[in-house]
């Protein structure tokens, strides 16, 4: 009886560690997450519309909210510093950083940006450094967006206001250019 | 012999078979953590971000969305109206309040699933602060109905439950911890088919 009673409570201790061991390599081990969903279309650098009647990109998440169209790239900073380049004139944009498990990192809105010109460096903390101890970078007007994360991909949230702005918006997200600057 | 055997295999059962079944009933089951609420509304501002519980992360993982990050916004939903009665697509509800401190905010009604509403031939499910026409004072008031109603008309189509998602851009509203200092707009219900 003891013995029965042993085993129960054994098995209850080894149900807990199941319980956390299952939650947090799940994350993972997902295949639904984003970061899963965009890498099964779109290789590294390779800009990708989350949004639109294009028939290979419906079945890949996209933002709910129906006035804003979306574009991503994947990128690795092992590659180099990201460059994000978009040019168009409209209402509203944001870009995000996800990681790979699809977690959103880090994120801006237009706010922080000057004219119409999306440009921003997405880099590491040690690209960073070295980049402040090159003088030649002096004067560039790119947004340096430091992060942590060394593999994930870059979201691009657009406002579409009416139909009438979806060419504009449409346009603005497909000048979007995703590409590993070397390090120097 | 056989006995100890039995008890080895009780001990994987309940070990295995306990833990898959506990994440599964949490994951699935139970209601997620780390809910805001201001009457109706209700928002998960750190879901789908690192900073959310381990439970939160593997849910949002495994439904594969996109969640807003703190500088871009926050998504407020609402299932019921503000008497607590749940939504309807065959009621007319008002949404009434003042306009939320957002650069940019978007409405869309949306399905049980969160699916947003295609709306019908003329007009659509949705809404946003450049379209809605405003009120004196910087207030606003939306009709959501099935009928065509003047003024802001956000249009709905068939019948069942529907929930009702106002998204803020750009707002310090997505760093707060706390969404019952801000006044949200009010939703009253306004009349049923029958």
């Amino acid at each position: 009886m003891l013995r029965l009673f042993h085993a129960i409570v054994m098995g209850l201790i080894g149900a807990g560690i199941v319980h956390l061991v299952i939650l947090f390599l799940l994350p993972n081990y997902s295949v639904r997450d984003a970061w899963t969903q965009v890498s099964s279309v779109a290789d590294y650098y390779e800009t990708v519309r989350l949004r639109g009647d294009n028939s290979t990109t419906s079945a890949l998440p996209h933002p709910a909210d129906p006035f804003i169209d979306a574009a991503a790239c994947r990128f690795n900073l092992e590659d180099g510093m990201l460059s994000v380049r978009g040019q168009g004139d409209i209402p509203f944009w944001t870009l995000a950083i996800y990681d790979e498990r699809g977690l959103n990192t880090f994120s801006i809105s237009d706010r922080v940006s000057s004219g119409p010109l999306l440009d921003a460096v997405v880099l590491t903390p040690i690209q960073m450094q070295r980049l402040k101890a090159d003088e030649a970078n002096e004067g560039d007007q790119s947004l340096y967006l430091e992060t942590s994360v060394i593999e994930g991909f870059v979201l691009v949230r657009a406002f579409v206001p009416d139909e009438t702005w979806q060419p504009k918006v449409s346009a603005f997200l497909d000048s979007l250019q995703c590409e590993a600057l070397e390090s120097q | 012999m056989i006995y100890r055997a039995f008890l080895v295999v009780l001990f994987l059962v309940i070990a295995i078979g306990g833990g898959a079944w506990s994440v599964w009933l949490v994951l699935e089951q139970a209601p997620p953590f780390g809910k805001l609420t201001s009457g109706p509304w209700e928002a998960f501002p750190v879901a789908g971000t690192p900073n959310a519980d381990p439970y939160s992360r593997a849910r949002h993982v495994r439904s594969g969305g996109l969640a807003l990050g703190p500088s871009e916004g926050i998504v407020l939903t609402a299932h019921t109206d503000s008497s607590n009665g749940a939504l309807s697509r065959n009621c007319t509800y008002r949404i009434e309040g003042s306009t939320p401190p957002a650069r940019l905010w978007t409405l869309y009604v949306a399905d049980a699933q969160g699916n947003a509403l295609p709306g019908s031939k003329q007009k659509r499910s949705a809404t946003h602060s450049q379209m809605a026409v405003l009120e004196n004072n910087n207030r606003f008031s939306i009709a959501v109905s099935s009928h065509p109603l003047p003024g802001n008309w956000v249009a709905v189509e068939g019948d069942g439950r529907m929930q009702i998602v106002l998204t803020l851009y750009d707002t310090p509203l997505a760093a707060a911890s706390q969404l019952s200092e801000i006044s949200l707009p009010t939703i009253t219900q306004a009349g049923c088919d029958a």
